[in-house]
């Protein structure tokens, strides 16, 4: 195949075989219970240097509590799947848990932009579909994955893309590289103890990510009985043998909305996006991070019962959010 | 019904022309949240009730329940509501490539003479020196994919620029067959750019022209806010001003809060003329 420009920036090593390998030896083919806490969860399956995927984003049916204990817990280098996302990539870098991001659309901030120019952080461009496609690469256990978009851009310049001559129809075509992320973080409607697992609505690139990630946490809001999962195999939408542990999150997408279960909190979006254009998460990070050992604790003592009660009774849109 | 007013801002200005667009004859993938998403919204409640938009989160179709809270203009449910169908991310451009999207409708921050747009960087990319932005996010998807493309941006000299500091996703790049080259799909592209103060369309040779013009501006003063001389359609079309009835389902039903329309200079009739308003 012709290659005809290609992108000059680093990107995750693509290894479809590799991959394949780690999914034989360690992926766990047995249903076995995987109910844990966020912090063993973290503890075991989140590591320094990591690249990690998070699906969908901090305000919208996202692993924030997760997202949160990975700060708690201070992992470090991270590369982050900046897709579809706000405030998370500029929490993570600005805690000094991560040192590189692949770009779709991320909000970016005065911090990550000192960090960048200071070379505390690279950045590599893409767009937001380019990444859930080269998760879906990563899914289908294959190296690269033609698209017909991206060309032409500068974005592409900064990227591990490259476009080549068609082997079938001779006309130009851009292949992006397949993506496996190290590990995964995806939050859910419910999930049973094995990791089988069901959204409700609509969503970024969850099964994409499960699939495709070497080691995957599926945060839920309900642990429901696997029984439920054969009363309705059709809404099942990650598998249990591509999940490594199972965390019961409820609200854990807060200040995020859970589609059906509860609305987002408006002042705790704002109050997180505004630290992000300050560019100062010191005082956010305080409140919503350090002061508490665990996700119960900060629904409880930050949070409060009243806020939850307010946002579970405002989501008044239940149809199509259950099986 | 369709009584002109006569005090209205810029903003609702540019969602009222966009939205006269929008038919419920075609496939709209919207971009985000803001104008674009504001002028199908509207565009369902005045003249297109069986409008079918997409967006990105692979939503088919809803019939969104607003005002939207803060941000949440995909995902959440109000903005999924009632639905035809519910997919994700790939899905959306899967149906993008496959041809389904007839018009993508997006705003930016910078355009160029060719139409490509920037929503990375205003100043240098290299060492991180210039103001940066969020990323393309899935303009690049729409721009590149779908069968025609509406932008809408602000007329400001530093946003209608000779070439975009940096191509976030794809107008006509430099000219004619560029974007087949680069591997996009053929007979796709930019078709028309809407500011608060005009509206552009392009010529054969892939160049913006300008093509209407806001009643409450003269040729001269929109050309000050360009830094570029477009090319000018021989007949320039005075466009027409929002109705009451537009503005009163905008501002009582979509942009409750004035999340998107509580910015820009607002205008009034005076004397039998559209100007700005002096405070």
């Amino acid at each position: 195949m012709r290659i005809l420009e290609e992108g000059k920036a680093d990107y995750l090593k693509v290894d479809p075989d590799g991959y394949r390998a780690s999914v034989r030896d360690h992926k766990p083919h047995q249903m076995v219970s995987k109910l844990m806490t966020h912090k063993e969860a973290v503890e075991r399956f989140v590591r320094d240097g990591d690249y990690l995927a998070y699906d969908c984003n901090y305000f919208q049916r996202g692993p924030s509590s997760l997202i949160r204990e990975i700060i708690r817990q201070r992992k470090k280098n991270l590369w982050l799947c900046g897709k579809f996302t706000y405030v998370a990539c500029a929490l993570l870098v600005e805690a000094g848990c991560a040192d590189r991001i692949d770009i779709g659309f991320i909000g970016f901030g005065p911090w990550i932009a000192r960090a960048v120019r200071e070379k505390k952080c690279t950045i590599y461009e893409y767009s937001n579909a380019v990444i859930t496609l080269r998760l879906k690469a990563g899914a289908m256990g294959l190296p690269f994955m033609p698209a017909r978009s991206f060309g032409g851009t500068d974005g592409f310049q900064h990227s591990g893309c490259k476009i080549v001559e068609d082997p079938f129809t001779g006309k130009p075509v851009l292949l992006v590289p397949a993506l496996n992320p190290d590990v995964s973080i995806i939050h859910v409607h419910q999930a049973d103890e094995f990791g089988n697992a069901r959204v409700f609505g609509t969503g970024i690139a969850h099964a994409e990510c499960a699939l495709a990630s070497k080691r995957v946490i599926v945060s839920a809001e309900e642990i429901v009985a696997t029984d439920e999962f054969r009363r309705d195999p059709a809404s099942t939408s990650i598998a249990h043998f591509t999940v490594d542990a199972v965390v019961h999150a409820p609200f854990g997408a807060y200040p995020g909305t859970v589609q059906g279960y509860y609305a987002s909190d408006p002042m705790g979006v704002i109050e997180a996006m505004g630290a992000m254009f300050r560019g100062d998460f010191t005082e956010y990070l305080k409140k919503h991070v350090y002061s508490v050992q665990s996700h119960d604790e900060y629904l409880q003592k930050v949070v409060g019962t009243e806020k939850l009660a307010e946002i579970r009774r405002r989501e008044t849109i239940r149809e199509g959010y259950a099986s | 019904m369709s009584t002109p007013a006569t005090d209205f801002n810029e903003r609702e200005f540019v969602i009222c022309q966009i939205s006269r667009l929008v038919d419920d004859k075609y496939i709209y993938w919207v971009g985000g949240g803001g104008e674009p998403m504001n002028s199908v919204l509207l565009a369902k409640r005045m003249s297109a009730p069986n409008l079918q938009y997409l967006t990105e989160d692979g939503c088919v179709g809803p019939e969104a329940r607003v005002p939207f809270d803060p941000l949440m203009t995909m995902i959440a449910s109000p903005a999924n509501y009632r639905a035809l169908q519910w997919g994700t991310m790939n899905y959306a451009a899967d149906l993008a490539q496959l041809g389904y999207v007839d018009y993508g409708i997006l705003a930016t921050l910078q355009v160029d003479r060719y139409g490509n747009i920037n929503s990375t960087v205003v100043g240098k990319y290299e060492g991180g020196e210039g103001r940066r932005f969020g990323g393309p996010g899935g303009a690049d998807s729409i721009a590149a994919l779908a069968w025609r493309t509406i932008l809408v941006t602000d007329q400001q000299k530093r946003k209608f620029v000779e070439r975009v500091d940096f191509i976030s996703s794809p107008g006509f790049l430099d000219g004619p067959g560029a974007r087949e080259r680069h591997g996009l799909p053929p007979g796709t592209g930019p078709w028309r750019v809407y500011t608060p103060w005009a509206m552009f369309g392009y010529g054969a040779d892939c160049q913006l022209m300008l093509q209407g013009i806001a009643p409450f501006v003269t040729l001269e003063q929109l050309l000050e806010e360009m830094s570029f001389k477009p090319a000018i359609a021989p007949k320039l079309e005075i466009l027409e001003v929002p109705t009451e009835e537009e503005l009163m389902i905008l501002r009582t039903q979509i942009d409750v809060g004035g999340q998107v329309t509580d910015r820009g200079r607002w205008i009034e009739l005076k004397d039998g003329k559209y100007r700005f308003a002096t405070p």
